[in-house]
């Protein structure tokens, strides 16, 4: 069992090796063995799963070298739960894309995006299996490159500069996040997670510099790369200019990583008391709040959808933080929630926006005027997940908001105040898109109902994400065990 | 006094400190895309001459297993081995904004980023 898992993450490598090796012409063979390849890893990940739920958590050497000497994976309820969460997305997503490819660049980039989607799984999911510091640091890099990359990958003038915004603010954080590893392995001379969390409970007293500088390094060049308020400044730029499938990827599953490390960093390497023992907690707290509120002011202000969604993962992005940032077991049970139903609704919107822009060419917020009765399919999984997004009950969202005020209810009231205020400025701006779809007349003044025009593989795709976010939200059961089970394994 | 010894002890890795703040300052003030470049390999070379002197001891030797004296002190390799890595990656990183400044210089026609803020947001409204 765990050879296979282990083949099919090195499956993802060798993919990625062979696909440039496809001609133009052969793109659908190209795009057939693509498919094979994600959907083996997407089995072994689950088999995998089902094996931690039976067997309990259990750390892979690499090599052999036991002991925290060498590179070590660790696989428990928490790492499987989001490895298969980023895979499954990953999966729908590759598969919206192929239908919708064409419309976003040239035909002989497709090998090439095709191969650096395979790289950046490979190292998204390594990434949180990993127990090894250094490991993290450079499957970080092997990420920077990757998801500048698919931005870049459309050869158009705003992608260049939003790249390369995205790529230096990206690299800041990497060298930070390295500094912070050089502070911590100056102590104590170790790599593993587990080492140097003892490390850190041992040296405390003693090198507390050392030990705060670490921590401030890591946190801040984490929030960079997940685009925690102040320094969000990437965002809107790379998910606005990028193609609708990387925007997808991008802000619903690379933020994420970023975020689960963050999690692993504050809770299983420092410990919280280091963390609220520095203040460290308060100010992630605010960065949260100050997200969630500025990041919805923001998206009223755009006019450009897809630039509306990114400022919007701004202020979503404040939610999971504000619930890592608390402390307690149902502050990362609501931020684990929140990440998983973020991502499905994220994407559900991104590539419903995306099928506007390849079928009707249109991307501004008042050209959708009326575009309900000519793309019904699209428009509905947009309304539904921005619906989800604003929080209205039976979507996943509502569950995800619930849970944090319940969190948020233990530590003080008028967080849950920032909470509401925030959702009604979700609803401010999105709301009115959904008037828009079915209130206004279109300049064409059709109302005859059509269909939407796009390929059976993008529809299917659209209405299963849409539904799924209508399952998290109908039976939150259904996942609330595998999150408890990955909580109580942080 | 003792601070003084402390600071002379502790100079490489001062001096590591002192590098990258520098580069991250050059990052952070300069709007020419070139010079955030150079900034961000400054920033990179103080993060690889921090690693290289925490490795380092008083009068160590380098860490060669043939003849090597029991009671001496040697250099701990592992850091400057981790820090191979990070050469790599930034010079890859390097080439990479490398090639994305001459395509902005290209499309542009300009390499100052506060010139193509101005003409992206004529695209946003």
């Amino acid at each position: 069992m765990i050879n296979l898992w282990l083949t099919s993450l090195l499956s993802l490598l060798v993919a990625a090796l062979f696909v440039p090796f496809f001609k133009t012409k052969h793109k659908r063979a190209m795009m057939w063995f693509s498919l094979v390849v994600l959907t083996f890893a997407l089995v072994a990940q689950i088999l995998i799963a089902r094996y931690v739920y039976l067997n309990g958590s259990f750390f892979y050497a690499f090599g052999g070298y036991q002991g925290g000497i060498g590179i070590s994976f660790l696989v428990d309820e928490f790492s499987v739960l989001i490895a298969t969460f980023i895979i499954s997305l990953t999966w729908l997503i590759f598969i919206y894309g192929w239908a919708n490819i064409k419309s976003d660049f040239e035909k002989a980039e497709t090998a090439r995006y095709v191969n650096l989607i395979f790289i950046m799984i490979f190292s998204m999911v390594s990434m949180v299996y990993t127990h090894d510091l250094f490991n993290t640091y450079v499957f970080m890099e092997i990420m920077s490159i990757t998801t500048v990359a698919i931005i870049s990958v459309k050869q158009k003038k705003e992608n260049y500069s939003a790249a390369f915004r995205y790529l230096m603010l990206n690299e800041v954080g990497s060298l930070s996040f390295l500094f912070g590893i050089g502070m911590l392995y100056m102590i104590g001379g170790q790599l593993n997670i587990s080492a140097v969390a003892l490390v850190v409970q041992q040296g405390w007293p003693l090198y507390s510099w050392n030990i705060g500088l670490a921590l401030g390094l890591m946190i801040l060049g984490l929030a960079i790369k997940s685009a925690i308020y102040p320094m969000h400044v990437w965002l809107p730029d790379a998910h606005g200019s990028a193609p609708s499938t990387s925007s997808a990827i991008l802000s619903s599953i690379v933020v994420k990583v970023y975020l689960v490390v963050l999690i692993k960093v504050i809770y299983r390497i420092f410990g919280f008391g280091i963390v609220s023992f520095l203040g460290l907690n308060v100010i992630l707290t605010v960065m949260a709040v100050l997200g969630m509120i500025i990041g919805s002011l923001f998206a009223m202000a755009q006019k450009d959808s897809k630039r509306l969604l990114g400022y919007s993962s701004v202020s979503q992005i404040g939610y999971i933080v504000l619930g890592i940032s608390l402390g307690t077991p149902l502050g990362l049970y609501a931020a684990i929630f929140h990440i998983i139903s973020h991502g499905i609704l994220k994407t559900s919107l991104f590539l419903s926006v995306g099928s506007f822009i390849s079928e009707k060419k249109i991307r501004k917020t008042h050209e959708f005027r009326g575009l309900g009765v000519k793309m019904p399919l699209a428009t509905a999984v947009f309304t539904i997940s921005s619906l989800g997004m604003i929080g209205i009950p039976i979507t996943s969202g509502f569950i995800a908001k619930w849970q944090l005020g319940l969190a948020l209810s233990e530590i003080s009231w008028w967080l849950i105040g920032v909470v509401l205020l925030s959702s009604l400025l979700n609803a401010i701006y999105y709301l009115p898109i959904i008037i828009d779809f079915y209130l206004k007349p279109n300049p064409e003044n059709q109302t005859i109902l059509t269909w939407d025009g796009m390929p059976k593989r993008m529809a299917f795709i659209l209405i299963f994400l849409a539904l799924s976010g209508l399952t998290m939200g109908l039976f939150p059961g259904l996942i609330e065990t595998f999150i408890e089970l990955a909580v109580s394994a942080i | 006094m003792d601070i003084l010894n402390t600071l002379i002890e502790q100079m490489n890795i001062l001096a590591g400190m002192l590098i990258f703040v520098m580069g991250l300052f050059i990052v952070i003030v300069n709007n020419h895309i070139i010079k955030r470049i150079i900034g961000l390999n400054i920033m990179g070379a103080g993060v690889f001459y921090f690693f290289v002197s925490i490795g380092n001891l008083n009068q160590a030797i380098p860490p060669i297993i043939i003849d090597l004296p029991s009671d001496v002190p040697y250099v701990n390799p592992v850091p400057s081995a981790l820090i191979l890595t990070g050469i790599v990656v930034v010079v890859s990183i390097t080439v990479y904004s490398l090639s994305l400044a001459i395509k902005i210089y290209q499309t542009y026609g300009t390499l100052d980023q506060a010139e193509i803020i101005k003409k992206n947001e004529e695209r946003w409204k």
